[in-house]
C-alpha cells in the first residue's frame, strides 16, 4: 500500500511534528509513505476568498504532482485541505479534461483519520497517552467529508487516554480562513464558546484533525495561559507515552 | 447608533457583540430552537428522504418555473382569484396601493409576510397616507418600535420582555408588566378592533400549488386567518419561487417547515385558500388578489448554484444554527433577510455592491447546509458570491449599483501567494525569509499581541494577535527535514 | 383594455421572458453539474449521512394517536360513544365556562349535538361579524382529523361560518372517528380527490389552540385565535 503524503502548508511550516507523526502512524499501519517535495498548497485560501484564478493555478499544480508517483492513495492530515481537493472540479467547469482529472484524483484522496479507519480498517495503531482528552470536530472534516465516528474510534483505541465528549464538539471554532482576520471579533466570540467548554471539560489536551482549528483554539488557550494543550490527531496516535 | 445597512456589517457586528442582552437572547434562540428541532426530527420516519423529496420538488419547479407559474395562475384565476404581475418591489407596491385606492379603502390589516418586508410595502403605503396595521405579535412589536425584523420567524427576538413592556406602555398606554400573558392579552385586545373594522387584508404566501391554484399560509397566532377571512378584499403577495407542483407535495413541506423552524410538528393553523368563495352569502373575502412578484428572483435562475437560493421555504433553521448569527443577530446584516440565507439572497436581490460584505460574514462551517430542509448548499453559494465580488462578474446586479469596490492590496497579496506557492523554490525561500523576520515578534516560543508600525504593515497579523497568540514558524519545515533523510524508514 | 390591464399584460410577458431567458442561460452550467454528479455516483461517496430514523413510533388506533398528539399541543380531546355523549361533553364545557353566547357553523353534526345539549346560552347560526366577536364559545364540525399531528380539517364546502372556530375564545370541534386518518399525507390525498366542483375554497387546518413565542420565546396561548380547543371524537357505529 503506497501512500503519497499531502502535508499541507500549515503543517509543513508550523508543525512539522504533525507530519512526522502522520508518517510514523501510516508506517505502523503497514503503508509505504512517499513525499513529493514539489508540493506546496491546495489553494484553499484563494478559493475561499474568491480568487478562483489563483486557486485554479494551484489546483492544476496539485493535480499534476499527485497524479504522478504511482501511489494508491493521497493522504492528508487536514480535513479542510482534503475537502478542497474534493472541490477542485468546481474550478474546471469550463474544462472537461481537467475536471475529470480532478475527480479521479479526489476519488483517491483521503483525510488521515478517515484513511486509517475506512480504507486500512485500522482503529488501534498502538498509541498510548495518559490523561483526559477531548475532540473538536473540524467543520470541513465533519460536514464536507462526513467524518464523525472515525476520529472517535481512533481516540478510543489509544491506551490510557480517557475520552471526554464536549457538549459542543461539532460547533465551529470560528476560524473560517480569512474570516478569522476579516471579522476577528466575531471569530473570537465564536471561539470563546468552544474555549469555555474545553476548560469545563477538565482535559489535558484538545485534539482535532485540522491544524487551522488547532491554531485558532491553541492561540486563545495560550493567550489565556491555559493548562490545556492542543494536539493533532496524528500526534495523539503517534504518541507512546 | 448609526444607520445599520449591510455596507456597515463589520461595524454593526461590533456593536452587536457589545450588547449583552442581545447575545443572551440569541443564545436562548439557538439552544431552544436547536433542541426542539432535534426532538421534532426524531418523530419523522425518514428525515433525509423527506429533505431529498422536497429539494427534488423544488428543483423540478424551478427548472420549469414558467410552466408551473402559468399553471398556478390559470388555476387560481379559474377559481376566482385575480392575478397581478410585479416585476420588482416598487411595481408590486404600486399594484397593492392601487388596489386599495380603487376600492376607496383605508383600513388595512397585515399578517406576517417576509416578501412585503423585502419590498418595504408598509413604508410605501404609509407614504400615501395609509396606516397598515401589522397583526402578527412580533411584527406588531417591531412596527410600534419602527424597526425591521431581526429574524425570519421571530422578528422581535432581539427585544427583551422589559423592552416590549416599555414599548407597549409608551405606544398603546398599558401598564408595564413582566407577565407575557398580560402583554399578549393586550395585543389581542387592541388588534381585535382592527380586525373587526378592516377593509383590506394583506398576507404573504408560504406555498402556491400549481395543480390547484391554492395558496397556503402557515401561522400560530390566528391573525393570518382573521386577515384573510374578515376583510372584503384579500391581497396576497407571493414571490414567484413559492410555487410547488402538486397538492400532495404539501405533505412533504408541511412536515419539514415547522419542524425545522420552531420544532413543531405543525403550526397551529394552515389556511388553504383556492380562489374566492363559491356563493356571495358565504363568509370570506369578496375578492382575492394574488400579486406575483419577481424582484430579482428570475435572475437567480441563471446558474444552478444561485438557483438553489429559490428553494428556500423561509423556515429560519439556518439562522438558528449559524454561529455568526448567534453572535451578532439579524440587524447587523442590514437586511430583512439575515443569517446564512440572508447573506446569499440579499446580495442577489439588493445588489452585490451594497451587500458585498455579507458573503464574507461566514466561517463556512456548513451548519446551515446541515439543517436546511431543502438542502440548499449555502457555503457553496457563499463561495460563488465571493468569487463574484473579486471577479466582478455579478450578472445584472452590477448594472444596478455599479461595480463592487475592489481590494487592491488583498488582490496583490493573493496574486503573490499564488505565484510564490506555485514554485517550490520560491515557497522555500519565502519560508526562510519569514523565519528570519519573525524573530522580531516571537517571544517565548509564540507571537503575542502585535502593535505599532508592524500592526499597520500587517493588519491580518494585528487582527489575529489582538486576541490570540500566533504560532512561530518551525525552525525547519517538514520538507527540509524529509530532504535531510530525517524520515527515512528505520530512523 | 385599461392601463392597468395593459401594464399587467406587459409585466407578465416580461416576467416570463426573464424566467425563460435565465433558465436558458443556465443550461450549460446545469450540464456540467449533471456530468459531475454522474461521475460522483460511480466514485466513492465519502459523506456519511446522519441516520435519522424515527425514535418515536406510535402503536394504536388513529383516534388514540390523535388524542395523544392533540394533548401534546395543549388541546383537549374527548372520545365518546355517540352524539348524545358528545352533547354531554359540550354542555359541561359550556357550563364550566359560563358561556353566554355560542357561535355555530352550519355543520349538520354540530347542529344535532347542540340540539341535544340544550344549552342555556344563546346560540347564533350564521352570526354577523359584530355578533361573532361577542361570542364566547364556537362549535363546529370537522371534515377530517389527522392523527399523527392532532390536526382538525375544516372544509368550506362541508360547513360554512368557519369563523366560529377562530373568533370566540374557546372552540369545540366535533369529528367522527371514521374521518380521523393516521397521516397528513392520507388526508391531503383525500381532500385532493375532489369531485367536479374542485377543492373547497377555504380549507383550514387547526392543531391546538392559538399560540405565540414572539416575546423572549416564552409560550403564550390564545393570541388571536381561541385559547382553548376541545375536540370531541364521536365513535358511532362501525368504527375501528
Amino acid at each position: 500500500m503506497r501512500v503519497s503524503l499531502f502535508i499541507t502548508c500549515l503543517v509543513d511550516q508550523l508543525w512539522p511534528s504533525v507530519g512526522a507523526s502522520a508518517v510514523e502512524v501510516l508506517r505502523r499501519a503497514g503503508c509505504e509513505v512517499v513525499f513529493d517535495e514539489r508540493q506546496t498548497c491546495c489553494g484553499q485560501p484563494a478559493f475561499n476568498t474568491g480568487y478562483r484564478n489563483e486557486a485554479r493555478r494551484l489546483a492544476r499544480r496539485f493535480i499534476e504532482i499527485f497524479e504522478e508517483g504511482g501511489a494508491d492513495y493521497v493522504v492528508s492530515p487536514s480535513g479542510s485541505c482534503t475537502a478542497m481537493a474534493h472541490h477542485f472540479h468546481e474550478l474546471f467547469a469550463e474544462d472537461e479534461r481537467w475536471r475529470r482529472r480532478a475527480e479521479a484524483l479526489a476519488a483517491r484522496t483521503y483525510e488521515f483519520g478517515a484513511f486509517l479507519v475506512n480504507v486500512l480498517k485500522v482503529e488501534d495503531v498502538g498509541a498510548s497517552f495518559k490523561g483526559r482528552v477531548t475532540w473538536h470536530d473540524a467543520c470541513h472534516g465533519l460536514r464536507d467529508l462526513g467524518l464523525r465516528e472515525e476520529p472517535r474510534r481512533l481516540i478510543r483505541g489509544v491506551r490510557g487516554a480517557e475520552f471526554v465528549e464536549l457538549p459542543n464538539a461539532d460547533a465551529c471554532c470560528g476560524f473560517g480562513g480569512t474570516f478569522s482576520v476579516k471579522y476577528p471579533e466575531i471569530s473570537v466570540a465564536i471561539l470563546d464558546n468552544k474555549i469555555d467548554a474545553i476548560e469545563k471539560a477538565g482535559v489535558r489536551a484538545v485534539v482535532s484533525g485540522d491544524a487551522s482549528c488547532l491554531m485558532q483554539i491553541g492561540g486563545r488557550l495560550t493567550r489565556n495561559n491555559s493548562q490545556v494543550r492542543t494536539m493533532h490527531l496524528a500526534e495523539l496516535l503517534a504518541s507512546r507515552e | 447608533m448609526h444607520q445599520q445597512t449591510s455596507e456597515t456589517f463589520d461595524q454593526n457586528a461590533r456593536e452587536a457583540l457589545a450588547d449583552v442582552q442581545l447575545r443572551g437572547a440569541l443564545r436562548n434562540l439557538a439552544t431552544t430552537f436547536g433542541g426542539r428541532r432535534k426532538e421534532a426530527i426524531a418523530t419523522v420516519e425518514d428525515w433525509e428522504g423527506l429533505r431529498d423529496r422536497a429539494r427534488a420538488a423544488k428543483d423540478e419547479t424551478l427548472a420549469h418555473l414558467d410552466k408551473y407559474l402559468e399553471q398556478f395562475a390559470d388555476n387560481a384565476e379559474r377559481a376566482g382569484a385575480q392575478i397581478h404581475w410585479g416585476r420588482d418591489g416598487a411595481e408590486a407596491c404600486r399594484i397593492v396601493l392601487e388596489l386599495i385606492r380603487a376600492r376607496g379603502a383605508s383600513k388595512v390589516v397585515k399578517s406576517k409576510s417576509m416578501a412585503t418586508e423585502e419590498i418595504h410595502l408598509n413604508h410605501a403605503l404609509e407614504a400615501e397616507g395609509l396606516a397598515p396595521v401589522e397583526t402578527d405579535l412580533g411584527e406588531w412589536i417591531i412596527q410600534l418600535a419602527h424597526e425591521t425584523p431581526s429574524h425570519i420567524v421571530v422578528p422581535a427576538i432581539h427585544k427583551s420582555k422589559r423592552q416590549i413592556a416599555e414599548l407597549f406602555a409608551e405606544k398603546v398606554g398599558i401598564e408595564p408588566t413582566d407577565d407575557v400573558a398580560v402583554l399578549t392579552g393586550a395585543a389581542r385586545r387592541i388588534l381585535r378592533r382592527q380586525f373587526a373594522e378592516a377593509e383590506v387584508g394583506i398576507s404573504g404566501v408560504n406555498f402556491g400549488v400549481a395543480e390547484t391554484g391554492t395558496i397556503l399560509i402557515l401561522e400560530n397566532e390566528g391573525n393570518a386567518r382573521l386577515t384573510t377571512s374578515l376583510p372584503r378584499t384579500h391581497i396576497a403577495v407571493m414571490g414567484i419561487e413559492k410555487v410547488i407542483p402538486r397538492f400532495t407535495d404539501l405533505d412533504v413541506f408541511l412536515k419539514l417547515l415547522p419542524r425545522s423552524g420552531t420544532g413543531q410538528r405543525l403550526t397551529a393553523y394552515q389556511s388553504l385558500i383556492t380562489g374566492t368563495k363559491r356563493r356571495p352569502e358565504d363568509e370570506g373575502p369578496e375578492e382575492l388578489h394574488i400579486v406575483l412578484m419577481d424582484n430579482g428572483r428570475s435572475r437567480m435562475l441563471s446558474h444552478p448554484v444561485t438557483r438553489q437560493s429559490l428553494a428556500c421555504i423561509r423556515c429560519g433553521a439556518c439562522l438558528n444554527a449559524c454561529p455568526v448569527y448567534q453572535q451578532v443577530g439579524g440587524h447587523a446584516y442590514g437586511s430583512v433577510y439575515p443569517g446564512p440565507i440572508g447573506a446569499v439572497i440579499t446580495p442577489q436581490l439588493s445588489g452585490l455592491k451594497p451587500a458585498a460584505q455579507l458573503p464574507y460574514a461566514s466561517s463556512l462551517c456548513g451548519a446551515c447546509r446541515e439543517v436546511c430542509p431543502v438542502k440548499i448548499d449555502i457555503p457553496e453559494l457563499l463561495l460563488h458570491l465571493r468569487a463574484e465580488v473579486t471577479e466582478g462578474t455579478a450578472a445584472g446586479t452590477a448594472a444596478q449599483h455599479g461595480p463592487v469596490k475592489q481590494r487592491p492590496l488583498e488582490r496583490f497579496a493573493f496574486g503573490l501567494y499564488a505565484r510564490a506557492w506555485s514554485s517550490p523554490t520560491l515557497y522555500l525561500l519565502g519560508a526562510r525569509v519569514a523565519r528570519l523576520l519573525q524573530g522580531v515578534v516571537v517571544r517565548k516560543g509564540r507571537i503575542g499581541k502585535v502593535g505599532g508600525l508592524l500592526a499597520k504593515l500587517a493588519p491580518p497579523l494585528a487582527a489575529w494577535t489582538e486576541w490570540r497568540d500566533a504560532p512561530p514558524l518551525a525552525p525547519r519545515t517538514f520538507r527540509e527535514q524529509w530532504r535531510d533523510g530525517q524520515y527515512r524508514e528505520g530512523n | 383594455m385599461s392601463t392597468e390591464q395593459r401594464r399587467n399584460e406587459e409585466a407578465r410577458r416580461e416576467m416570463f421572458e426573464a424566467i425563460r431567458g435565465h433558465l436558458a442561460a443556465s443550461a450549460p452550467h446545469d450540464a456540467v453539474r449533471a456530468a459531475h454528479h454522474a461521475a460522483a455516483a460511480h466514485g466513492e461517496d465519502v459523506s456519511a449521512r446522519e441516520e435519522k430514523r424515527a425514535t418515536v413510533v406510535f402503536e394504536g388506533t388513529a383516534v388514540e394517536r390523535f388524542k395523544q398528539a392533540l394533548e401534546a399541543v395543549a388541546g383537549k380531546c374527548f372520545v365518546v360513544r355517540d352524539e348524545a355523549a358528545a352533547s354531554e361533553v359540550l354542555r359541561r364545557i359550556a357550563e364550566q365556562r359560563d358561556s353566554q353566547r355560542v357561535a355555530v357553523t352550519d355543520s349538520k353534526l354540530a347542529g344535532r349535538v347542540l340540539k341535544l345539549a340544550a344549552l342555556r346560552s344563546e346560540v347564533l347560526e350564521n352570526a354577523a361579524v359584530e355578533s361573532l366577536f361577542e361570542c364566547d364559545l364556537g362549535v363546529t364540525g370537522a371534515r377530517w382529523g389527522v392523527a399523527e399531528t392532532g390536526t382538525l380539517v375544516i372544509e368550506s364546502d362541508a360547513e360554512r361560518n368557519r369563523l366560529a372556530s377562530l373568533v370566540p375564545a374557546a372552540h369545540v370541534a366535533l369529528v367522527e372517528a371514521r374521518n380521523v386518518r393516521h397521516t397528513l399525507g392520507e388526508v391531503l390525498q383525500a381532500i385532493n380527490e375532489r369531485g367536479e366542483g374542485g377543492l373547497s375554497r377555504a380549507i383550514t387546518f387547526i392543531t391546538g389552540p392559538s399560540r405565540t413565542s414572539d416575546i423572549e420565546l416564552t409560550l403564550a396561548i390564545g393570541v388571536h385565535g381561541p385559547a382553548e380547543l376541545y375536540v370531541v371524537v364521536i365513535e358511532g357505529e362501525g368504527n375501528g
